[in-house]
């Protein structure tokens, strides 16, 4: 078995940049997954959580979870957002591993995660906690 | 369209909702997010994980909260808005989520009024599936 990356990477790996543009489609598919008669009139933004989940989801991919029968939990979340994205506008995320350690025979690893848009300038950052149950190092 | 928040205080209750979390919704957040984890999507694999069915994804049950803060405060949340959640109980198919809030402190912060609330989302039998703490400014 491949051996998956949350094991062997050490603090300060970088991961991406992803493309994280969100396109129509999937703003639809968003609504639909979240929404009711409380939910607010986005116009045409996009709630930052969900290109945090689109930055997430190629994480997990890249450190070898979603292979190999792990058992992952998504223990904790952190969010900040200094303005509203529209949905189909360009950005790249870039993942920095903040932590990484095996307690217990758990597996903690933290994902800092800096999203900008086309001018390069910062409009939000995420930490994503992660525990990946009974992987050894 | 704005809303004024600047007479909000220490105290106030956000306006929460319930959301049942049904397996279509599910699905539908797999194609948004591009997270086909099988433990959402596979009831045959699921059922040999420690969880024994499928879950929802830990970012759809977040995503509720923050539909509430996005109409609590819609002029800003999007605009400055942090949070920082813990995922404490995995939310299966079928399950009602509640969704909750309150301010619990009013501060200044480089000429900004912000309000400090805690937040998350409630199973029926009272355990809370998200909870935390988000920052939003008031105007």
């Amino acid at each position: 078995m491949t051996v998956p990356l949350i094991s062997t990477a050490t603090v300060g790996h970088e991961f991406g940049p992803y493309d994280v543009t969100i396109p129509t489609e999937r703003a639809n598919a968003y609504a639909k997954a979240v929404g009711g008669a409380e939910s607010p009139d986005y116009g045409d933004s996009l709630a930052p959580t969900m290109v945090v989940a689109a930055a997430l989801t190629e994480l997990i991919e890249d450190l070898g979870l979603f292979s190999g029968g792990l058992q992952t939990i998504h223990a904790g979340q952190e969010v900040s957002w200094t303005r509203p994205v529209k949905i189909g506008e360009k950005l790249d995320a870039i993942g920095r591993l903040a932590a990484n350690s095996v307690r217990r025979g758990n597996h903690f690893a933290t994902v800092s995660v800096s999203y900008k848009d086309s001018t390069g300038s910062e409009i939000g950052t995420s930490s994503t906690t992660i525990i990946v149950i009974g992987e050894e190092s | 369209m704005t809303t004024n928040n600047s007479h909000r205080s220490a105290g106030d209750v956000l306006t929460g909702f319930e959301r049942q979390i049904t397996q279509d919704r599910v699905d539908a957040y797999a194609e948004a997010s591009g997270d086909h984890n099988p433990i959402h999507l596979n009831e045959e694999y699921a059922s040999t994980t420690q969880f024994g069915t499928r879950i929802a994804h830990g970012m759809l049950s977040l995503a509720l909260v923050t539909e509430m803060l996005a109409s609590e405060f819609p002029d800003t949340w999007h605009d400055g808005g942090k949070l920082k959640v813990r995922f404490s109980a995995p939310v299966f198919p079928g399950e009602i989520v509640t969704t909750y809030g309150e301010i619990t402190g009013i501060s200044e912060e480089d000429g900004q009024i912000i309000a400090t609330c805690t937040i998350g989302c409630k199973k029926t039998d009272g355990t809370d599936a998200v909870s935390g703490r988000a920052t939003v400014a008031l105007e």
